[in-house]
């Protein structure tokens, strides 16, 4: 799989490089700033771009602007955002109404190597991730009448994990139960909070946070 | 009775110039009747005017002592240094007509012990035409016994007494002068100064008597009696002197008022002219601030309005229907110093109008210096805590990571697994360390309101907080940072209030642009009752906005929820 990465600390971008190298990527190039991420992407075409929030020029939010640049001229490449912090809105605002080929992290999660590259994998492929603490804030916001009271903890569980753009397999893999068993919860989730049916894939991760959302 | 004393002089034979003695009675004794009624019949509540008047008829009874019956010449004998004791009353007394001090009263109890008790023991023993030299003189009808002895003896006691109490008056006096506003001073100087001029002349009568001796004649002491007379004829005339101008001052206060303040006063000059016009040395001005709900003095200090029973009461004055400021001043003047302060607070009310902004601007400066002296000690308490919070936390989480780790490299060829506890352990400490700094910052700057402004940040703020909070409006375009950054604290700080103390069900931001300023405002249902001058929080809020030039407004009833609302200029 073909990435780019761009970060404006050559530390953290090296080590990134390095680590998605190691787990068999082949990284094709690395940017400094945001419009440097644009021309690379471009010429590149990779699967996957891992983007830092906060770079120059402007170092507030230009690889969040540059990545939904990227995802609305090139929707083959996916986007993977790493954030110093976790802002949910930043999440909603980079997936937009397509859950797919689509990421935002905590910047930290890369220490667990194994799951930051299962997530880069899972962008690249088209999949979608989620950092659970934003999916924890949007499952925590205080609502009227909270219809997430209806779920049981377990359901709860799986609903995050779902946020989160884990498959069937994954999530079961996750709270070691069986993929029947999570199907069945998703069920019961979908009932329960009046939403339609949706297969398993990031249609399905559209519809959870278009719920929680609101 | 002047004319009956006019005859006594007249016709006495032991008085050496009657038609002056004569002429100087009338003029002492129906000066002060006539003044002390005119002032008693003004001012009844001033027992000024009965005591000038009793010490007018008081001296015209002493010119019974001229009488040649001795009947007559017995009483004038006795009542003969009356008029002393009431002057020295009166003079103690102005100009309220009250004694102020426990000193006074002694003094006055001291005049009349000497006039009216000290005297009888006196005539018993003395015999005028022998002792006093007067051989002219009729016959004293209380003489028991002609005693030498005991009539020196006596003689001292009532010169020590004397000197004693003119001495005291003369320092009551004089302290009092020092005490006197200037106001007080310009209109009582003549009272002052003639009751400075009679003791004096007094004590040098006294020195004069005792050195020359009782039973000689002295022109010298005569011409000393005779100019001791003098200041006291004056008094009178005086006292009307003053109650004139007192009454011209008043009358004419409103225009020397107006003129006064056109003439552009001085700061402070206005309360001076309205204390004089008022006649009221004590008079205060306190300043309206309808921003801030209270009232300031002229420096911008604030102060309280006098309570019901203080002694001091407070009129309003006011201007095209606001209330401007309160004029302050002694209550116990009555009911026709209220109507004079509602008519001089309205004459003044333009220049009252100019001083509040004034004392306005003062206060303000005041605000600000204070408000900077507790934002330097809020960012040094800040500091404090950020220090402590690294301290005992990141920086602790990491000292023991780089331990692990290298206990971790000594152990990983003997015991691996050992090794591998050490790294978890580390990797677990690395997590929460990383976890700690990141709150960290947000709370020194929330990054996402500098990416995003105003709009998306509340956003995020409303979202997080554990209850449900509705967001009504937003600015809908940046502003400057300073001004997103004092709003969002204002909605952050009040949250984070609601969660902690108003057991709120549910809450309400919105914001406002309104005439040049953005309006936050945070609305809870919970229990009220929150007091900004309390916690540092809201104080720390307020002080946040005031080096904008924004204010922060609290109402928080018990029971009927809080709202805070802060109100930033923003153009």
């Amino acid at each position: 799989m073909r990435v780019v990465v761009a970060d404006d600390s050559v530390l953290l971008r090296e080590g990134v490089v390095r680590l998605l190298e190691e787990s068999g990527f082949e990284v094709v190039a690395q940017a400094g700033d945001a419009d440097d991420l644009l021309r690379k992407v471009n010429a590149h075409r990779p699967d996957v771009a891992v983007v830092d929030i906060r770079m120059p020029p402007n170092n507030t939010d230009d690889g969040l602007r540059a990545a939904l640049e990227i995802r609305g001229t090139q929707p083959d490449t996916g986007v993977l955002v790493l954030s110093q912090y976790v802002e949910e809105g930043y999440a909603l605002e980079l997936v937009g109404d397509a859950a797919g080929g689509v990421g935002y992290l905590l910047k930290d999660r890369v220490a667990d190597v194994e799951r930051f590259v299962d997530s880069v994998r899972r962008v690249a492929e088209g999949g979608s991730a989620l950092d659970p603490e934003v999916v924890a804030q949007l499952v925590g916001r205080a609502r009227r009448d909270d219809p997430l009271d209806e779920l049981t903890p377990r359901e709860r569980e799986v609903l995050a994990l779902m946020a989160e753009g884990r498959s069937n397999h994954a999530i079961a893999e996750q709270l070691v139960v069986t993929e029947r068993a999570v199907e069945k919860h998703v069920t019961s989730i979908f009932g329960k909070l009046g939403l339609a049916p949706a297969p398993a894939d990031h249609r399905r991760v559209l519809a959870v946070l278009t719920f929680l959302r609101a | 009775m002047g004319g009956i004393a006019v005859a006594i002089i007249a016709s006495s034979d032991h008085l050496t110039d009657p038609e002056l003695i004569a002429v100087v009675a009338l003029l002492v004794g129906w000066g002060f009747i006539g003044v002390g009624l005119l002032a008693w019949g003004s001012r009844p509540d001033n027992r000024i005017g009965p005591l000038m008047a009793a010490t007018g008829f008081a001296f015209l009874l002493s010119t019974a002592g001229a009488s040649d019956l001795p009947l007559v010449f017995t009483l004038g004998q006795l009542f003969g240094s009356l008029f002393l004791a009431t002057a020295v009353h009166m003079l103690l007394a102005a100009p309220s007509g009250r004694l102020q001090t426990p000193g006074d009263r002694r003094l006055v109890g001291l005049a009349y012990l000497i006039a009216v008790v000290l005297i009888v023991p006196l005539l018993l023993v003395a015999d005028p035409r022998d002792d006093f030299g007067c051989t002219e003189c009729p016959e004293n009808l209380l003489l028991v016994t002609n005693n030498d002895t005991a009539l020196t003896v006596i003689g001292l006691v009532i010169n020590a007494s004397a000197v004693v109490l003119v001495v005291g008056v003369l320092v009551s006096l004089v302290r009092r002068w020092r005490r006197a506003a200037a106001p007080e001073r310009r209109l009582w100087a003549g009272v002052y100064a003639a009751g400075v001029v009679l003791m004096g002349a007094l004590v040098i009568g006294f020195a004069l008597t005792s050195a020359v001796g009782v039973d000689k004649d002295s022109t010298a002491l005569d011409v000393v009696w005779g100019l001791a007379m003098l200041p006291l004829a004056a008094v009178p005339y005086l006292f009307l002197f003053s109650f004139v101008r007192a009454r011209m001052i008043q009358r004419g206060a409103m225009g020397e008022l107006i003129a006064r303040i056109r003439d552009a006063p001085r700061p402070g000059e206005l309360r001076d002219a309205i204390a004089e016009a008022l006649g009221d040395p004590t008079v205060e001005l306190a300043y309206w601030l309808p921003e801030d709900r209270r009232w300031v003095d002229g420096k911008g200090r604030m102060v309280r309005l006098p309570a019901e029973g203080s002694g001091r009461a407070a009129t309003r004055v006011e201007r095209d229907g606001q209330c401007v400021a309160a004029i302050v001043y002694d209550s116990a003047r009555g009911a026709q110093a209220r109507e004079h302060v509602d008519a001089v607070g309205a004459a003044a009310a333009l220049g009252i109008q100019n001083e509040r902004l004034d004392a306005e601007l003062r206060a303000k400066v005041q605000e600000l210096r204070d408000s900077r002296r507790r934002m330097l000690s809020v960012g040094l308490e800040e500091r404090r805590r950020l220090e402590r919070d690294l301290h005992d936390g990141a920086q602790q989480r990491l000292v023991s990571m780089a331990l692990n780790l290298r206990l971790a490299r000594a152990r990983l060829r003997t015991d691996p697994d050992g090794a591998d506890g050490l790294l978890v352990g580390a990797g677990e400490e690395l997590d929460a360390a990383l976890e700690e700094l990141r709150e960290l910052a947000r709370g020194i700057h929330p990054a996402l309101l500098t990416d995003r402004g105003l709009d998306t940040a509340l956003e995020t703020l409303v979202h997080r907080a554990p209850l449900p909070v509705e967001l009504r409006g937003a600015p809908g375009e940046r502003l400057p940072e300073a001004v997103e950054l004092a709003a969002y604290f204002v909605v952050s700080e009040a949250l984070t209030n609601v969660v902690k103390y108003a057991a709120a069900s549910h809450a309400v931001v919105d914001v406002m642009r309104e005439n040049g300023r953005l309006v936050v405002e945070v609305t809870d249902d919970g229990v009220g009752g929150a007091d900004p001058e309390r916690g540092t929080g809201l104080r720390g809020l307020a002080d946040r906005l005031a080096v904008l030039e924004g204010r922060l407004e609290v109402h928080s009833e018990r029971d009927h929820g809080t709202t805070v609302r802060a109100r930033i200029p923003c153009e």
